[in-house]
Formats: C-alpha cells, sequence, structure tokens
C-alpha cells in the first residue's frame, strides 16, 4: 500500500534577527492510511510546526513532502488552499469556529469553498454534526454552546469533507477531563471506522489513545513506535 | 460562491450597523449632492431652453441697454434716446435686416366690464410678428393699414383673455386701455414664465401709430431686427456702423447704444450653470474622498478584527482570492447602500424642486452616481482586502 505522507528531511527555520530557530531541523516521517498517531514533546520541540507543515498550513524551508502523490512543497497558495479544504480536517486546541454563525453554518464553510451546492451542503453539514451528537443543536451559536460541545462542532467540520487525515493540535487542552474523555471516544470511533488521525498532546493517558507515538525534541525525531497492534 | 461571498459580507455589515451606517454618510451626501446637481441643472436649461424659444436666436435688439453690462444706470439714461424714425433708416442702410420692428412700452391699465389689471402695453408695427416666436392663437394680428390709421385695435396676451373673458369669445369684444376703448382682434398663444420668473401672457399689444397718438412717444423703446442666423455676427457689425452713422458719432467715439442678442443669456446662463455644477462636483469629489477614506479605514479595522476569521478560513480552504472577494464585497455593498439611500433622497428632493420650477432627476445620472458609488467601495475597498487576503494562515491564526 503506498503511503499517505511521506516526509523527507523536511527543515523550518525561522530567521530571529541575527539568530536562526531551527523549528524543524530534517524530519523524515511516512504515515500511512488509516493510522493513529500521537506526537508528544516539549514545549517549543517543534510539534505544531509539524502539525502544520503536515496540514499545508506551511511549507518547509527544504526538503521533500508528498501527500497522496502530490509535491506539497512545490504548490503555490492556491494549490495549497485546495488540498487543506479537500484532503485535510483540523481540530484546534482553541475551537477556532465563526463566532457569529451557528454550528450548521460553521460545518457547512468548507462546503462553500469547495463549490457545493446549498442543499447538498446543508444535507453533509447536518450528517456531520449528527455523527458527533449535536443534531439537537444546529441552530445554536459557539457562545451558546459548551466547550466541549464546541470542539465537536469543530470535529464535525473537520470530518464534514471526508478528508484523508484529521490533524488535532491539543484537542483537549482546553477542556475538563469529562469532555476531553468525550472527544477522544470520537476521534477514538473516527479510527476504527478507517479515518487517519495525528494528535499531539502533552498527556501520556491521552497518547496512549493512538496505536503509534512520536516523540520530538529541537525539531527532530527522538523515537517514532509501535505501541499498539490495530 | 458569489452568493455566499455576498452573504457573509451583508452579514458583517449587518453586525456592525452604526459603524457601516456612519460610514456610508460620506457617499450618502456625495450622491446626493451630485443628484441634486443636476436635478437643478435639468430644470434651469429646461426653462432656459423654453425662454430662449421665445426670443429667438436671429433677432437682434437695439436699444440703449446693454444686457448684462455693468454699467451705471444714470450712464445707460444720459444715452440719447431710441426714436422711431430708426426704423425707416435701418431699412434704407442695413443689407441684413429682413424685418425691423420698433417696440415701445408702458405700464397701463385694463378694464373689461367690472374687471381690471394693471400690465404692459406694447405698441409697434405689422412686422413685429416676425421677431417674436409666439403665435396667434385666436383671431388675427393687425394690418399695414390699421398701423397706419392708428385704428383702436389689440392683441391680447392668453393671461388677459383668461382673466377677462374665461370662455367668452374675446374677439370683437372691446377693453378698455388706460380709459380708452380698444377691439380685442386677436390673442397670443400662452407663453408661461421667462426664466421661470415673469409672465408673458399678460400684455396687449397695440399698432404703433394708436400708441404714439393715444399714449406718448415716450416710454421704453427698443428695435427687434430680424436677420439670417447664420449671418447674425456680420449683420450685428453692419447694424453697429448703421447705428453709428445715424447717431453721427465720429471715429473713436464710444457707441451710445447696445445691440444685444439672445447670445447674452446663453452666456450668462452657462456662468450660472458652471457655478451651480462647479459647486456640486467640489462637495460631490470631497465627499466622496471623505467618504471613501472613512470606509477604507473601517475596514483597515475590520480585517484586524477578524484576523483569527480570516486565519480560520484560510486553513479550512478559503483560497486569497475568495478572502479577498469578502472584503471588497463588504466595502462594495457599503458604498452602494450609502449611494441608493442618497439617490432616495435626492429624488425626494427633486419632488420638492419640482414644485418650485419644473424638473427631473436625470435617469443617466442616477446610473452614474450607482456606478461612482461601486467605484468608490472598490477603490476604498481594494487595499485592506489585499491585506486580508495576503495573510499568513498561521499567524492568522495564533493573532489574539
Ligand atoms: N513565527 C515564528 N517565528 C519565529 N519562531 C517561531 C515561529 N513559530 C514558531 N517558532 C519557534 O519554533 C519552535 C517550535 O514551535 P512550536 O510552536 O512548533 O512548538 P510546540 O512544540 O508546538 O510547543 P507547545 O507545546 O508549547 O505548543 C519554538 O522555539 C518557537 O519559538
Ligand atoms: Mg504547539
Amino acid at each position: 500500500m503506498s503511503s499517505l505522507i511521506s516526509l523527507q528531511n523536511i527543515k523550518r527555520h525561522y530567521e530571529v534577527g541575527d539568530e536562526i530557530v531551527r523549528a524543524l531541523d530534517g524530519v523524515d516521517l511516512t504515515i500511512n492510511h488509516n493510522e493513529y498517531i500521537s506526537i508528544m514533546g516539549p514545549s517549543g520541540s517543534g510539534k505544531s510546526t509539524l502539525m502544520n507543515m503536515i496540514g499545508c498550513l506551511d511549507t518547509p524551508s527544504s526538503g521533500k513532502y508528498e501527500f497522496e502523490g502530490e509535491l506539497v512543497h512545490d504548490m503555490d497558495d492556491n494549490q495549497l488552499a485546495s488540498i487543506r479544504n479537500r484532503k485535510i480536517g483540523f481540530v484546534f486546541q482553541t475551537f477556532n469556529l465563526l463566532p457569529k454563525a451557528t454550528a450548521l453554518h460553521n460545518v457547512e464553510v468548507p462546503l462553500i469553498y469547495s463549490n457545493i451546492p446549498k442543499n447538498q451542503r446543508i444535507d453533509k453539514a447536518s450528517k456531520s454534526l449528527t455523527e458527533v451528537g449535536l443534531h439537537d443543536r444546529m441552530y445554536h451559536r459557539p457562545n451558546e454552546l459548551s466547550g466541549g460541545q464546541r470542539q465537536r462542532v469543530a470535529i464535525a467540520r473537520a470530518l464534514v469533507n471526508d478528508p484523508s487525515i484529521i490533524l488535532a493540535d491539543e484537542p483537549t487542552g482546553n477542556l475538563d477531563s469529562k469532555s476531553g474523555a468525550e472527544i477522544m471516544n470520537i476521534l477514538d470511533s473516527l479510527y476504527s471506522r478507517g479515518n487517519t488521525i495525528i494528535l499531539v498532546t502533552h498527556e501520556e493517558y491521552i497518547a496512549n489513545h493512538a496505536h503509534r507515538i512520536i516523540n520530538i525534541f529541537d525539531g527532530k525525531i527522538k523515537d517514532d513506535k509501535i505501541v499498539k497492534k490495530k | 460562491m458569489f452568493f455566499e461571498s455576498l452573504r457573509i459580507s451583508l452579514s458583517s455589515i449587518y453586525m456592525n450597523k452604526l459603524r457601516s451606517s456612519l460610514t456610508a454618510l460620506g457617499i450618502i451626501i456625495g450622491v446626493l449632492s451630485v443628484t441634486v446637481m443636476g436635478t437643478l441643472i435639468s430644470g434651469l436649461d429646461r426653462s432656459f431652453e423654453n425662454s430662449m424659444s421665445w426670443l429667438g436666436k436671429d433677432i437682434l435688439y437695439i436699444s440703449r441697454w446693454e444686457w448684462f453690462s455693468d454699467m451705471e444706470w444714470w450712464e445707460v439714461r444720459n444715452r440719447p434716446r431710441m426714436k422711431l424714425s430708426y426704423e425707416e433708416k435701418i431699412r434704407e442702410m442695413s443689407d441684413y435686416a429682413l424685418a425691423v420692428s420698433p417696440v415701445i412700452q408702458r405700464e397701463a391699465s385694463l378694464s373689461f366690464s367690472d374687471k381690471n389689471t394693471q400690465t404692459v402695453i406694447f405698441g409697434t408695427n405689422v412686422e413685429y410678428m416676425e421677431t417674436v416666436k409666439e403665435d396667434i392663437q385666436f383671431g388675427r394680428f393687425f394690418t399695414q393699414g390699421e398701423e397706419r390709421s392708428a385704428a383702436r385695435v389689440t392683441i391680447i396676451g392668453s393671461g388677459i383673455k383668461d382673466a377677462f373673458f374665461e370662455y367668452q369669445d374675446p374677439i370683437g369684444k372691446y377693453i378698455k386701455i388706460d380709459g380708452i376703448k380698444f377691439r380685442v382682434i386677436g390673442v397670443l398663444e400662452k407663453q408661461g414664465k421667462f426664466l421661470g420668473l415673469f409672465s408673458v401672457d399678460y400684455q396687449a399689444i397695440l399698432p404703433l401709430g394708436a400708441y404714439t397718438r393715444l399714449f406718448s412717444k415716450r416710454g421704453f423703446m427698443r428695435l427687434s431686427v430680424k436677420v439670417n442666423e447664420k449671418k447674425i455676427d456680420d449683420a450685428k457689425s453692419e447694424l453697429q456702423s448703421v447705428m453709428r452713422r445715424i447717431r453721427g458719432l465720429k471715429p473713436g467715439e464710444k457707441d451710445d447704444f447696445a445691440i444685444n442678442q439672445t447670445k447674452a443669456f446663453e452666456t450668462q446662463y452657462n456662468t450660472l450653470k458652471f457655478a451651480i455644477g462647479g459647486t456640486g462636483l467640489f462637495i460631490t469629489i470631497l465627499s466622496l474622498i471623505v467618504g471613501g477614506i472613512g470606509i477604507m479605514n473601517i475596514m483597515f479595522v475590520s480585517v484586524k478584527e477578524r484576523t483569527r476569521e480570516i486565519g480560520v478560513r484560510k486553513a479550512i480552504g478559503a483560497t486569497p482570492n475568495m478572502i479577498l472577494v469578502q472584503f471588497l464585497f463588504e466595502a462594495i455593498i457599503i458604498c452602494v447602500i450609502g449611494g441608493l439611500i442618497g439617490l432616495a433622497l435626492a429624488f425626494g428632493a427633486s419632488f420638492f424642486i419640482n414644485k418650485i420650477f419644473p424638473s427631473t432627476l436625470p435617469l443617466w445620472l442616477s446610473i452614474v452616481s450607482i456606478i461612482m458609488s461601486i467605484l468608490v467601495g472598490v477603490i476604498s475597498g481594494i487595499v485592506p482586502s489585499y491585506q486580508a487576503a495576503r495573510l499568513d494562515p498561521i499567524e492568522a491564526l495564533r493573532y489574539e
């Protein structure tokens, strides 16, 4: 089976004044379909930078990035936007919903950007919300929802375009343990239904949901091991 | 996509109602001033056109008084009076004169049975009708014989006819002019107000013979000379030298008479039009610039406030162009709404202006002012929108 994602010697450097910050310093990584991966590491080690790279929000200073056979490191802004729209679902620590829009509209937005007609959008968005158990909250705005519910809207939004991969950067970081557990349940079931998930976390017990755990230190992969069989 | 961007922009404007409407104020004033100005000018044009057609572009008016000159009144008064005898001399000496009509006028009181009115009477010759654009509506003008024999006949304006006779036939009836009986033989067509100022429908025209015999030879006098419109400039200089010979002026002496033509009105009118147009345009441009800067400012604030939203939209697949269009639409919509409000107010205003004098808001100007609003939206929205489109998604997502 061909790999979903392949990173070869990826570097991401920032110039801050005279200094060069090596946020990623030569990362090699291959990810296959239907993997469930946790990325761990101390603060500032480059986890978010790696997630942004995988999520095509960022482009490498050097190195080669292939996503389902497409060369991401050569793409322009429009191509990157398109691949994010079609293939990637983001879940952020701070939810990042549109504050003035309903849950339904929030989930609908990615479909707008892929030119899907209105009736199909409503269909898909409400199906997606139902999947995360929010069928009775479709017309609520983010400020009328709990943190856990907001994160579930965000997951529904990430799922709605049937992405190849779901990227979650500390998805439970802003939640109490009960809501966090709910979110992890949803991610687990998405994985068991065939989705590919990458998750950044500081918590051992969260990381243990995954079958593969990658440790990062100073922009390099320190270790990468399979902890569970599928 | 188009409608979605429109919807996103509309909801964002709605959520910032007060701010948006304050910003639109400049556009409202801009559109209002340009359209009201246009309405005024259209109305002026119309009444000017009407009045000018009454005067005639092929007529030269010789009198002591020069139209629109800044000559002192006493200077004019010190000039020699116009004389009836000039008519014959001009006929003899001028090749350009096609018709010559002396006109003497004064105030007089007219009465019919128990009705009376104060008005202006004219004494003139048979060629008068060739030097004016108005026509006889009922009856006829007087004849050469009636002029020579000082027949007591008169042609009255439609205003007098309405006031004295209502639905009766005025032809053959006798009216009194300063107590003297005159037979009505004709009625002039209704003319309306001259330049919207005074009505020319309350006049009575008498044969020169009767006028000079029964009233005085004095009073304000002018000579209307009809010429070929195409040769009016040559005709004017010929008449000038004819008049100088009549008056016996030596070379170097200044003219002590004036030859006027409708062009003088046109020049004067154009000055007025430019003044109104210029003022309107100045206010318009100024308020559009101020409005445009205001909108640009609001858009910059809006982009700043919504940096995170822009980051989210980009993360889930918005291309730079989609973001650009969203913000550009927002600026354009504010401007167009402002423009439409301005236009609505202008329609209201033109309704009132129309009551004062006939005028309409020209359609092309309404369209132009909306296009202008769109342009202001594009110009003032493009830089902030471009800035939004260029935002780096990671930076934007991290923005607090
Ligand atoms: N825009 C930037 N300019 C300069 N340096 C940056 C920038 N973004 C990230 N860095 C640096 O890159 C390094 C990696 O940052 P990153 O956000 O990936 O860390 P992280 O592992 O996600 O940390 P945390 O656990 O605190 O979220 C850090 O040293 C950070 O200071
Ligand atoms: Mg991080």
